[in-house]
């Protein structure tokens, strides 16, 4: 059973604030109903330094398939290397198939091209890991963290495994808030994939609104809910960030003014939330716990 | 001016492993003193995700627009479908999904690597082809020098195709001699690892917070594994001084020159609303003021000997990919560092 409730946050530009915003909400939702954190991004994870955390536990490889041929039984028929998209397999004529490692996104098209069984099933390569660690701010919570190796190139692949993990650690009547990393690319879809509602992370520049719109798209184009978060808020005018969630149809617009003092605590590695909840940055993140307990609760998600 | 020439021509890039350090306002400032020194120059957007620096640089019109049409995307014949769920087991992407009952491919995850057709038994998957994965664009500054620039559909695949044939493109545009500068994207993946490809020189820019230090040490593994010498910037580096420390020491054991440091400036954002680079918006703030320092050092003093500079900041062992790969029974194995 998936779990009760699954958010995301997501925005395209990096920078913009997205595990900023998605720490402060799980420390702060976590004191009144069970919630596991992800950090699906898997290139820059930062959600356990946000948090002030020592070390990661639990650590799992993420291994993904990886083509281990037999030359026993390969008769270099060339059939692995045709269906290959991303080049991996190079074959000189009339010579067995050599794969490339950092190439190959373990897609498994070559295993079951194979009219020759030559290539194992079972093989793996690890091209990255997750941690599963307890979290004890707030009222306590999982961190599950995808870390992708250096060197790495796919990281869609990378991310549905880490991915998976959270759903597997999340139980069905708690709430998991997905946390991704930058970009529009088709890893940011599949760290969305499962959440209902979608919280776009966005700054007053015109670089936040351009790279809000690819975002937008991809959430509209996959039918979620949609809120908005205008980080940095007063830094520049967002009108145009306020039109633009009209037109994509956001259902709320939150403010998360600019705040010195935000900026000092965040870069310490505490929760600001914790740190000053007085602070204008608190209080706007605590608005929007706020609305997502209210949420939560709907659905039925465990109170602590 | 006249800058000197630069044959073959040199790659540089700006790269941060985090986004949002200020990769964009520092490579339009340097694009911007390195055409008024006189060096022929191209500067090229490989964050293909989210490109930005023709919003930096002003450029509201493309003198040329190129798609890139390349992979497929899978669908399934509904009538065909026999809801065996051996298409959803066996992608790597996670792409096949239940509505209602009938299984469908999301096509802003789909790679169109063929595996589910492969194990379809009823054959009822089929693909579109030539889909648009994104767009070439180049452009005339207003500042005298070409900008290529890159950008993926939402959704797609492959940006690090992209970004290698943006650079191609800006190759093309340089000849024979000259500076290829190019703003990478944040993170680590295929996009950053295709715009490090090749590169002789880079800039990693790092602000003093703990993430940004996880992700300097990131970026920095890569460019050691592509025998780029780095540089460093650090941006607001008067934000916190627990972590500018250790910023530092970093760089110092790992012999990465500090060739500047820009102060935190209320300026910065207001000229990015303008889409102007800092130098021009606000030429005497203080971080328009840091920011030019820096680039002035990389125009005076590292392109104009670069092979020296190279040799001396290069890693001496060039950092070996080396891919971890299990064979069956060895699944449990733990990290390997
Ligand atoms: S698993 Fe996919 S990417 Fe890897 S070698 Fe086989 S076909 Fe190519
Ligand atoms: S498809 Fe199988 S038999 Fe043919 S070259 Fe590839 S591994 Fe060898
Ligand atoms: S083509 Fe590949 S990525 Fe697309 S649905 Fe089929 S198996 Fe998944
Ligand atoms: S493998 Fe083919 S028949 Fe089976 S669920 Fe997928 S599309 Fe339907």
């Amino acid at each position: 059973m998936p779990p009760r409730f699954v958010v995301a946050v997501t925005g395209g530009k990096g920078g913009t604030g997205k595990s900023f915003v998605a720490t402060n909400i799980a420390v702060l939702m976590s004191r009144h109903v069970e919630l596991t954190l992800a950090d699906l991004d898997v290139e820059a994870p930062n959600d356990h330094l946000l948090l002030g955390l020592q070390g990661l536990e639990n650590e799992e490889p993420i291994a993904i398939f990886f083509p281990i041929i037999d030359y026993k039984k390969c008769t270099a028929c060339g059939a692995c290397a045709k269906v290959c998209d991303t080049g991996a397999i190079v074959m000189a004529k009339g010579t067995p198939p050599m794969v490339m490692p950092r190439l190959c996104s373990g897609c498994k098209a070559c295993l079951y091209a194979c009219p020759y069984k030559a290539i194992d099933p079972e093989g793996r390569r690890v091209v990255g890991y997750s941690y599963s660690t307890l979290v004890k701010r707030g009222g306590g919570f999982r961190l599950i963290t995808g870390i992708l190796r250096e060197g790495e190139e796919h990281t869609p692949p990378a991310i549905v495994v880490a991915k998976q993990r959270a759903l597997k650690e999340t139980p069905s009547d708690a709430m998991l808030i997905v946390d991704t990393g930058a970009g529009t690319g088709n890893g940011i879809s599949a760290a969305i994939q499962e959440a209902e509602l979608v919280i776009a992370v966005t700054e007053p520049t015109p670089l936040g609104l351009h790279d809000l719109r690819a975002i937008l798209e991809i959430a509209r184009g996959m039918e979620k809910r949609i809120w908005m978060v205008i980080n940095k808020a007063g830094i520049a005018s967002h009108e145009k960030h306020l039109e633009t969630a009209k037109e994509y149809g956001v259902e709320k617009v939150f403010l998360v003014p600019y705040d010195p003092e935000a900026a000092k605590i965040y870069a310490r590695g505490t929760p600001v939330v914790e740190e000053c909840p007085s602070c204008e940055a608190s209080k706007a993140l605590n608005e929007i716990a706020q609305s997502l307990l209210v949420e939560a609760l709907e659905k039925g998600v465990r109170r602590k | 001016m006249t800058a000197p020439e630069i044959k073959p021509p040199v790659e540089l890039v700006v790269a941060s492993g985090k986004g949002g350090v200020g990769k964009s306002t520092l490579t339009a400032v340097l694009a911007l003193t390195l055409a008024e020194k006189g060096y022929h120059m191209v500067a090229v957007d490989a964050d293909a995700e989210a490109p930005n620096l023709h919003l930096v640089l002003g450029v509201t019109q493309w003198e040329k627009v190129d798609d890139v049409y390349e992979g497929r995307l899978a669908y399934i014949l509904e009538d065909k479908c026999t809801r065996c769920n051996l298409c959803a087991e066996e992608c790597a992407y996670g792409a096949v999904e239940i509505k209602d009952g009938k299984y469908v491919i999301n096509p802003y995850i789909c790679e169109g690597c063929l595996t589910c057709s492969l194990v379809c038994p009823p054959k009822a998957i089929r693909y579109k082809f030539r889909v648009k994965s994104g767009e070439i664009r180049v452009a005339k500054t207003g500042y005298g020098f070409t900008l290529v620039s890159s950008e993926t559909m939402p959704g797609r695949p492959n940006s690090g195709k992209i970004v290698t044939e943006a650079k191609n493109k800006g190759k093309e545009l340089l000849g024979p001699s000259g500076v290829l500068l190019v703003d990478a994207a944040a993170g680590i993946g295929c996009q950053v690892i295709s715009s490090l490809t090749g590169a002789q020189l880079s800039i990693l820019v790092a602000e003093p917070t703990l993430a940004s230090l996880s992700d300097l040490k990131r970026i920095h593994k890569l460019t050691k594994h592509f025998g780029i010498a780095p540089m460093l910037v650090i941006n607001k580096y008067d934000i916190n001084q627990d972590v500018l420390p250790l910023i530092e020491e970093y760089a110092e054991k790992e012999n990465i020159p500090i060739i500047g440091k820009i102060p935190y400036d209320p300026e910065v954002p207001k000229a990015l609303a303008t889409n102007k680079p800092i130098t021009i918006y606000s030429p005497d703030s203080p971080a328009a003021k840091a920011a030019k320092k820096i680039a002035e050092y990389v125009a005076d003093e590292v392109l104009p000997q670069w092979r020296t500079w190279w040799a001396k900041y290069r890693p001496k062992k060039p950092e070996p990919y080396v891919p971890v790969v299990l064979r069956p029974g060895q699944i449990t194995s733990t990290r390997e560092r």
